[in-house]
């Protein structure tokens, strides 16, 4: 397959899992917002969100002393950044042109109709037109999924597309994790306390029902990060995701790539045999920063192994 | 006898991931020069091949990150005393060289510098003689006064320019009357140890006898045995010693040095 | 001008032509208001799948259609055949012109062709000059424009650099068959499906010598091209990579794709950019989109480009009006499909011809393309007419002109239901070991009443085309 073919695909599923995490994200912060909290508390917690997207300088550099309202219109619809919710999917849309040629047309089709369909939605309408808005993403997000699984072959244009999903929900998960630590109105790090933040993260997760099935018993800090990092069968887990992904490298595996293999397998073992007291021993926020960066790397080389157009190994 | 020396050196200030050269630094094969030796160093991988209009061309490929590329020809050329024609048609019909390039279109004042010199309709040796004379004088000499997109137009607009500059004129005089004729990029002996040593000049055709005669236009004279040609196209783009594409590399500083000397023949 | 032009489906009483008195019964039985529904489907359908054309706005994201007509266009079986036969005649010729064009260039010593118009032709490569291509195909796939008027067929164009709209005559045929299935059934109407396997199989049929199992790949201008969809189509339908010029590279005289297992050696190049973007070290040096280093490969023969470099000499509309002159020069026959006639203005007597009669005729620029360029004289205010005199008087090898022809017209699906609108027709000629020729082609047709101007860009739509099997 072609590299730059390649690099689409990988793109495009990024693009599409990112869209979803950030719906998915807003959605936990428009929930809070309707718990009893000052505005003060409220913006503390997306100050942490914002800092956990790398996207603070920006947000501030062009809202200043900003207010909860306006983060959300800024990771949902503001297209004038990358980091949107609605520029993710336009560029996933334009990932998937390009390879229109080698996806089903039912996967471009979709994506296609995702874009042309979410610029009818009114970023001026109020929270239950933002609420609809996020609503609609994780569905259309949930669309594509299965078109894609569906309808691909289970070639290489798939394991790359699945490369790129993995790894963005790992990096995804990881980010989530470390803006409620860091967030001091949402308890933090004393544990114990009002959970209801955390709560919150799970139901924006869609997991809080199966945190009650794996656990029975109620919510801590701790639990819902160990279920979001240890948890093999917790399909947003970073284990899960680095279990997927190392399936996913090894499928495409070529004369230069081992190095990256080792690698992500380094990191899986990590999290299938890991103790989560030990891990976060150097502090959860530290912890959790340190994987970020382990994300990155490998993203780096699977970048270079595979997928830039310089390669010619 | 000319013993030649050439060396051109890129730097970048960050490193170039790939990049491709295409050379023309191999002088001709044509009767009126003979190549008694000539070397290439140069990095990568190269291949060699006859261009569309008779160069020795070479296609350089580096693939690995790098932050200079060095190339250096060297060799001795001999090029006898007999007179400025050019004995080969070449592969290209002469009248191909009539159609005016993106450097060398022609406008009102080229077309006007053209007509003063001509009597008839096929130029004659003495009227090229005069229409260099005419081009050396609206567009004067002035080294460092050009780059290399700049077209024969604007070079007569600004009144001064490179040899590159004199030839791009020439050629548009020339073919906006119907004289076909066409760049010629080579080595020059200056009899001072002038700056001019890679130059350029032009061949223009003579319908009759049918031959190419070579006019050094900025010397205002014909090109004999000082000059070695390396290539001929229809303007610097076709035949320019260099011609690359890279990816990455940032900015580029280019060093050239070119040494021409006269060696006696019974060394 | 309207009322006197033949129409391909019905004779001068208004009843069908012999060959379309099936399918005219079957349209004449249909409520308008089915053949309204069924016209919306066809858009609808269109627009899901993305077969859209033209300016692709980032913003808005505007993807034009072309209008679609649900009447097709029929061709009986005879003259099927005669024109099979002609266009074959022709690109044959046209491939042996480019042939001696390239190498001894015997038709300029003959005299049968101005010299000077060949060799001082922008669409003259010298690049070109001395190279061997496999078979002596240039023009591997051929587009060539016919019309009919007063009855009789007429070549208009050739396109032999990179025709397009080849989808469009696959992706009309797939919507007639899904609109109206029970027509299929009844009729014997030749398939054009095949088609991809043909080109691939062309393609193969023209790789560099000694390449066994040859990969093909089609190179395109990127996802932002007019004409990406059709890229993007062939490429999945042959089943072949589509590529971008950053996805080739070029190393010891042979091209090679970046693929996620190492460098894939390319044989056979289905090239959709222009020559002057192929390769940035030969042409312009400013172009992004093609591979550098790429004609040093082809002129050493590990590669085959097609169509190749330089057929643009061929179908310059200044060197059109010899295309017969080549047909009987190399083939020693007489064209089986005339030429419009054809004023060529560098010519003294035919411009004073010309400006006399600027009202009656068409001109075109000789370098124009895609119906801009052009004046219509019955049709021009007599200011444009000035306007294209002075054109002509101040650059008269600009232009060639030719009489206004009463296009033949075909019945066509508009608002006030169904009328007579203008049509011309371009099939596709494929050039390999043999000349093949798919049965149909891309019926445009003018969708403006009187209109003679059926380019996509310029509010022309298409039909299916049908040729009935006897």
């Amino acid at each position: 397959m072609l590299s730059r073919t390649a690099n689409h695909l990988y793109w495009m599923s990024r693009y599409v899992e990112r869209a979803e995490h950030l719906a998915r994200l807003l959605d936990a912060h428009y929930r809070l917002s309707l718990l009893p909290r000052s505005p003060e508390v409220l913006m503390q917690g997306w100050i942490a969100t914002l800092t956990s997207l790398g996207m603070i300088a920006h947000f501030q550099s062009q809202h200043g002393e900003a207010d909860p309202q306006q983060a959300m219109q800024y990771l949902a619809f503001d297209r004038t950044h990358a980091g949107s919710i609605m520029s993710c999917l336009g560029a996933a849309r334009e990932n998937a042109r390009a390879v229109r040629g080698t996806v089903p047309s039912e996967v471009w089709e979709t994506l296609n109709a995702t874009y042309l369909d979410a610029r009818d939605f009114r970023s001026d309408a109020g929270d239950i037109g933002v609420r609809t808005f996020l609503d609609w993403v994780k569905y259309r997000s949930h669309l594509t999924r299965g078109v894609t699984v569906n309808t691909m072959l289970r070639d290489e244009a798939f394991h790359f597309a699945s490369i790129g999903t993995f790894l963005e929900r790992a990096d995804a998960t990881t980010r989530l994790l470390e803006a409620r630590w860091r967030d001091p109105g949402g308890a933090g790090e004393r544990l114990g306390v009002d959970a209801s933040e955390w709560a919150v993260l799970l139901r924006a997760l869609s997991a809080f029902e199966v945190y009650r099935k794996v656990y029975r018993e109620s919510v801590t800090p701790l639990r819902v990060t160990e279920l979001l990092l240890l948890n093999a069968e917790m399909p947003r887990s970073v284990h899960r995701c680095l279990y997927d992904l190392l399936g996913n490298l090894q499928a495409v595996r070529n004369s230069q790539s081992a190095e990256t293999e080792r690698m992500a397998g380094e990191l899986h073992a990590q999290f299938r045999y890991g103790r989560l007291e030990e891990m976060s021993s150097v502090g959860m926020p530290q912890f959790l920063d340190r994987v970020q960066r382990r994300l990155n790397t490998l993203a780096d080389r699977i970048g270079a192994d595979f997928l830039v157009a310089g390669y010619s190994g | 006898m000319l013993r030649i020396r050439h060396e051109t050196v890129y730097r970048y200030d960050e490193p170039v991931l790939q990049s491709v050269q295409s050379l023309r630094v191999t002088p001709r094969r044509e009767h009126r020069q003979r190549t008694l030796s000539w070397q290439l160093a140069a990095p990568g991988r190269r291949s060699e091949q006859l261009d569309a209009h008779g160069n020795i061309a070479q296609l350089l490929t580096i693939d690995e990150p790098h932050q200079e590329i060095r190339i250096v020809v060297s060799g001795l050329v001999d090029v006898p005393d007999d007179g400025p024609l050019i004995v080969e048609r070449g592969p290209i019909a002469p009248l191909a060289y009539l159609m005016a390039t993106p450097l060398t279109g022609a406008n009102a004042e080229l077309t006007a510098l053209a007509a003063r010199c001509w009597s008839g309709s096929a130029a004659t040796r003495t009227e090229l003689e005069a229409l260099a004379a005419a081009v050396c004088n609206a567009v004067k000499y002035r080294p460092g006064t050009t780059t290399v997109t700049d077209t024969a137009a604007s070079a007569l607009q600004r009144g001064e320019g490179v040899c590159q500059d004199q030839a791009h004129v020439f050629l548009a005089a020339c073919r906006s009357s119907g004289v076909p004729a066409r760049y010629v990029s080579g080595y020059l002996l200056s009899g001072d140890d002038g700056d001019i040593a890679s130059h350029a000049w032009v061949d223009a055709w003579l319908e009759r006898p049918g031959v190419w005669l070579g006019i050094d236009v900025t010397h205002q004279s014909t090109a004999g045995a000082r000059h070695c040609r390396l290539a001929v196209g229809r303007d610097y783009l076709d035949a320019a010693p260099v011609r690359g594409v890279r990816r990455g590399g940032g900015r580029e500083t280019l060093e050239v040095r070119v040494l021409v000397a006269a060696e006696n023949s019974q060394q | 001008m309207c009322a006197a032009a033949y129409d391909e489906m019905l004779d001068t009483t208004g009843g069908a032509r012999a060959h379309c008195v099936r399918y005219f019964s079957w349209l004449r039985a249909q409520p308008a208001e089915l053949l309204a529904r069924k016209r919306a489907e066809a858009d609808a359908l269109f627009h899901r799948v993305g077969v859209t054309f033209a300016v692709y706005g980032e913003e808005a994201g505007t993807e034009r259609l072309i209008p679609f007509d649900i009447v097709p266009r029929v061709i009986p079986t005879e003259e099927w055949q005669l024109l099979a036969a002609g266009l074959q005649q022709r690109v044959r010729a046209l491939n042996a012109f480019l042939g001696d064009m390239y190498h001894d260039q015997d038709i300029l010593r003959a005299g049968r062709i101005p010299s000077e118009l060949l060799l001082c032709n922008a669409q003259y490569r010298p690049e070109m000059q001395g190279i061997d291509v496999p078979g002596g195909i240039y023009a591997h796939i051929a587009g060539i424009d016919v019309v009919r008027a007063d009855g009789a067929f007429y070549v208009l164009e050739d396109n032999l650099r990179v025709p397009s709209g080849v989808s469009y005559m696959l992706e009309n045929r797939k919507m007639m068959m899904r609109l109206f299935p029970e027509l299929f059934r009844h009729q014997a109407i030749a398939s054009v499906e095949h088609y991809p396997d043909g080109l691939l199989e062309n393609l193969k049929s023209v790789a560099p010598q000694g390449v066994v199992d040859p990969v093909v790949m089609l190179l395109t201008p990127g996802a932002h091209n007019s004409a990406y969809f059709e890229h993007a189509f062939l490429a999945q339908q042959m089943g072949i990579e589509l590529v971008e010029g950053q996805d080739l590279f070029v190393r010891d005289d042979f091209l090679f794709a970046r693929t996620t297992r190492g460098p894939q050696r390319v044989d056979v190049l289905y090239r959709r950019i222009d020559d002057d973007f192929l390769d940035p070290l030969a042409f312009r040096s400013d172009s992004m989109l093609g591979v550098p280093g790429l004609l040093t490969v082809y002129r050493s023969g590990h590669v085959t480009v097609a169509n190749a470099i330089g057929t643009g000499i061929a179908d310059d509309k200044s060197v059109y009006p010899y295309v017969p002159e080549m047909i009987r020069f190399y083939l020693g026959e007489e064209p089986l499909i005339a030429n419009v006639p054809t004023w060529v203005l560098r010519n003294a007597a035919d411009r004073e011809h010309v400006l006399a009669h600027l009202a009656e005729l068409v001109v075109k620029e000789v370098h124009g393309a895609g119906g801009y360029g052009m004046l219509i004289g019955p049709a021009a205010s007599a200011a444009q007419i000035e306007d294209f005199r002075r054109r002509i008087i101040a650059n008269p090898e600009r232009y060639i002109a030719q009489p206004t022809l009463a296009l033949s017209t075909s019945p066509t699906f508009c608002s006030q239901g169904l009328a007579p609108r203008h049509i011309d027709l371009r099939p596709f000629v494929l050039s390999g070991r043999e000349i093949t020729i798919v049965p149909g082609g891309l019926t445009r047709v003018a969708l403006r009443e009187g209109s003679l101007v059926v380019n996509s860009s310029q509010g022309g739509g298409t039909k299916d085309t049908w040729v009935l099997e006897s």
